[in-house]
């Protein structure tokens, strides 16, 4: 009798999707995650034989691939710092050839407290990589095509419509996704690799938990008026947000300025030449002469005109204050004097972490598990942990004659990810929120931290070990 | 909680009900049956033959084949257990594949201790390569005895390497259930054949037959053996998996299993149907002296954080053994 429910019942639900093609993969998502997964599935000599079907809502194979062929002169905006191991993982395990002349390794970081003299130095020789997402993106898309992988789909300008268990009731059958196309998918083991808004989790039924910070990151991509001295980030906690800008090769330098949501549409409408002049004057002048000059602009009591003068005024007047000249390359960014037109943009920041990565068939990556604010230059790094490690996972579920899309071969994937994914959100989160004030006692405090930690090397190196890995 | 006095004359009743140990044990069929009365009645098939399971063995797992898929139900451990199973397997296959390749070179003492590691990994990944090409070649035919729900069939069936399953149970509902679950997978519902059937009427001999978690639960371990024996091409492997008599393993699996911590369920183990793995060996030695090679044997263990792990005391709790056919 139990035989012939089951029978039946999978007859019934056959004769809905009779259509539906067969997959082992379905990653929805062509960010960098899913597309990392993708091509370390058809690198891996235990998982190259599963058919593996990505698809995306973007022109993925023209716009996004093309970058690889004919990349601009300029920079583009989306730039993201990549972490020593994850750039081991992407070249030698996933075996992708970045476009090394668009990368800048750097070899420190220069933390400045905004309401304070706290500052914190941190030096290593490539530290880390800034990376244009479109690289990265672009390079994996290059070698997925020159693979030439078989039992490998690439559907991009298609979206997602709809995702239903094969059986309703029967949460572990085939989830059968539908696309905008028509096209129906009957997939082992669906990957929800789409972003913060995932629909992949929103059908799993898992909960993600979170806050928005009521801050956004505004991005451009600045000129500088000579290359830089040292080859570092710059990052400074103003209470409104960190401001920080990283270095591309050459006098190219990438922006993210964290801000109030008043502030980052300000940013967004002023003229390029006063921009740049508050950019300077966010990393030179004090948070009281920023708060006057937002003031003003929003006000209007101040033309773009005599602000340019006058942030260059203040910021002559606190360079010639110090005697020798070369403390100004060791304790402030080269001058920024243009921004690459229409680079500026603006994007909400926020908290998620989803309470678990798996559900049965089913497994989140990157965004679609967690975000964070981008102050300590993480969220791109755990999305390729997270494929690294869940790789790893479906590996030995293979050797192991698991079924990849069963619970019991999944779980794994989550218990290593989710501490080290929550400890590097909670961090961050505190940090922020450190940051955000300009409390004096809490200053104070906080400057004694910086500072303290600042002259303790091995805490210093234990922490660059953290987002960095270990040293060589 | 249990309190000491109550405590100390369980252990010891449950200590003196241990046999001693006895290397004639596995060969002698009808000393462990007096504590289990012999089924006087078998609905299906005529039991005289002798390898056939009693009926409250049957019985036991009739009421756990519902949940037997359910890997947080009470299965769990046991699906833990089968990657344990799997990684011995797979491990002793490999072993047992010729790197032919003259180029590749197999360093003869411990590479990793003497040479960088850029040259370990090269060499690793070269003797990697050369294995996985080999195995790629092999098409083995699986006989998986004792299968119940399917779940070593079922990891054995998504193997590359393996052609077929042929896997059979004494108890109906489990079959039902093991074909039922492998129905939902395309890439293996036509490579797993279960059948109801006792071991002697199964016909054909393979290249793999497996006997795990399985020997316990018998009357007969020797007969079962024999038959298995018959049932193995030349150059075969029986993989086989139980657990020693001693009182640690009536610790472990029963005391803690099935009545403190509750992961294995009640009824699942009698001691006194435990074997040795010195017994194993001496049934080999015994019956098939000079035509076997017992390729492996390791102890293993349930971590309750970490999984089954494997050590390296083979007379003390579960095991695994590896037995080739010499040709």
């Amino acid at each position: 009798m139990l035989s012939s429910r089951i029978l039946s019942r999978s007859f019934f639900a056959s004769a809905v999707n009779l259509q539906a093609k067969l997959t082992d993969v379905l990653i929805v998502g062509g960010g960098p995650a899913g597309l990392t997964l993708a091509a370390a599935i058809k690198q891996s000599p235990h998982l190259s034989d599963l058919s593996t079907v990505l698809v995306d809502a973007g022109d993925l194979k023209e716009k996004i691939g093309g970058f690889y062929h004919d990349p601009p002169d300029n920079f583009t905006n989306r730039v993201i710092s990549l972490t020593p191991q994850s750039k081991h993982f992407l070249e030698n395990t996933v075996g992708v050839s970045l476009m090394e002349e668009r990368i800048q390794p750097f070899d420190g970081l220069y933390v400045t407290d905004g309401c304070s003299n706290g500052t914190l130095e941190m030096e290593r020789d490539s530290m880390g990589f800034m990376v244009e997402i479109l690289n990265i993106q672009s390079s994996l898309l290059a070698k997925l095509r020159s693979s030439n992988a078989p039992n490998l789909d690439l559907i991009d300008k298609t979206k997602v419509q709809s995702i239903e268990y094969e059986d309703p009731e029967d949460t572990k059958s085939w989830p059968v996704v539908t696309l905008d196309s028509g096209e129906q998918y009957k997939t082992r083991l669906l990957i929800g690799a789409d972003g913060f808004n995932s629909p992949v989790r929103k059908f799993s039924g898992i909960e993600s938990r979170g806050w928005f910070y009521e801050r956004f990151g505004v991005v451009a991509t600045l000129k500088l008026e000579y290359p830089p001295f040292k080859i570092r980030g710059w990052q400074r906690f103003l209470p409104t947000g960190p401001v920080a800008h990283l270095p591309l090769p050459g006098t190219n330098s990438t922006l993210v300025w964290s801000t109030t949501e008043p502030l980052s549409r300000l940013l967004l409408s002023l003229d390029d030449d006063v921009f740049v002049a508050l950019v300077n004057a966010a990393f030179i002048l004090e948070d009281v002469d920023l708060e006057y000059y937002y003031k003003s602009l929003q006000e209007g009591t101040i033309t773009g005109e005599e602000l340019i003068q006058d942030v260059d005024f203040r910021i002559n007047e606190k360079f010639n204050s110090f005697k020798d000249d070369s403390v100004i390359d060791e304790k402030y960014p080269p001058k920024v004097i243009d921004i690459l037109d229409k680079s500026r943009g603006r994007f909400p920041l926020k908290l998620s972490h989803a309470d678990t990565y798996v559900a049965e068939r089913i497994a989140l990556v990157g965004d679609a598990a967690h975000t964070t604010h981008p102050l300590a230059g993480q969220g791109l790094n755990m999305g390729q942990g997270d494929v690294e490690s869940l790789i790893k996972a479906l590996e030995k579920a293979r050797q192991r004659g698991l079924d990849i899309g069963s619970l019991l071969a999944l779980e794994p994937y989550w218990a290593d990810r989710y501490p080290t994914n929550n400890m590097l959100l909670g961090v961050v989160d505190k940090l922020h929120k450190l940051y955000s004030t300009d409390f004096g006692p809490l200053v104070s405090l906080r400057t004694f931290g910086l500072n303290l930690v600042n002259s303790l090397q091995p805490l210093k190196d234990l922490m660059v070990g953290k987002v960095s890995g270990p040293s060589k | 909680m249990l309190s000491r006095t109550r405590i100390l004359p369980y252990l010891g009743r449950y200590y003196s009900d241990i046999p001693k140990y006895n290397p004639a044990f596995i060969n002698s069929s009808s000393s462990s049956n007096d504590a289990h009365p012999k089924p006087t009645h078998n609905p299906t098939f005529d039991k005289s033959s002798g390898t056939s399971t009693s009926d409250d063995e049957i019985f036991h797992f009739q009421q756990l084949a519902p949940t037997w898929w359910d890997t947080w139900g009470s299965q769990r451990i046991l699906h833990k257990m089968n990657l344990a199973r799997l990684d011995f397997l797979q491990r002793t296959v490999r072993n047992q594949i010729k790197i032919k390749n003259d180029d590749v070179y197999i360093p003869g003492f411990n590479h990793h201790d003497h040479l960088p590691g850029y040259v370990t990994k090269a060499i690793d990944q070269d003797i990697f390569n050369e294995v996985q090409r080999g195995l790629g070649e092999k098409k083995f035919d699986a006989l998986d005895i004792g299968c119940g729900g399917g779940i070593l069939s079922e990891s054995f069936a998504r193997l590359p390497f393996i052609q077929s399953v042929t896997a059979i149970d004494l108890t109906p509902e489990c079959i039902e259930v093991a074909k039922a679950h492998a129905a939902k997978d395309p890439s293996i519902k036509d490579k797993i054949f279960y059948k109801f059937l006792p071991l002697e009427k199964v016909h054909g001999h393979y290249d793999i037959v497996t006997m795990f978690e399985m020997l316990e639960h018998v009357d007969e371990p020797s007969e079962i053996l024999r038959q298995a024996w018959s049932k193995l091409k030349p150059n075969g492997v029986i993989f086989l998996s139980t657990i020693n008599r001693d009182p640690i393993s009536w610790f472990t699996t029963i005391f803690m299993g099935e009545q403190i911590l509750k992961v294995v369920p009640k009824g699942t183990h009698h001691v006194e149907k435990y074997i040795n793995s010195s017994e194993i060996k001496q049934w080999f030695e015994d019956n098939v002296q000079g035509r076997y090679e017992i390729l492996d044997t390791k102890g293993t263990m349930y971590l309750p954080l970490t999984g089954w792990v494997e050590h390296d005391c083979t007379n003390i709790g579960n095991y695994f053994m590896a037995i080739k056919k010499l040709n």
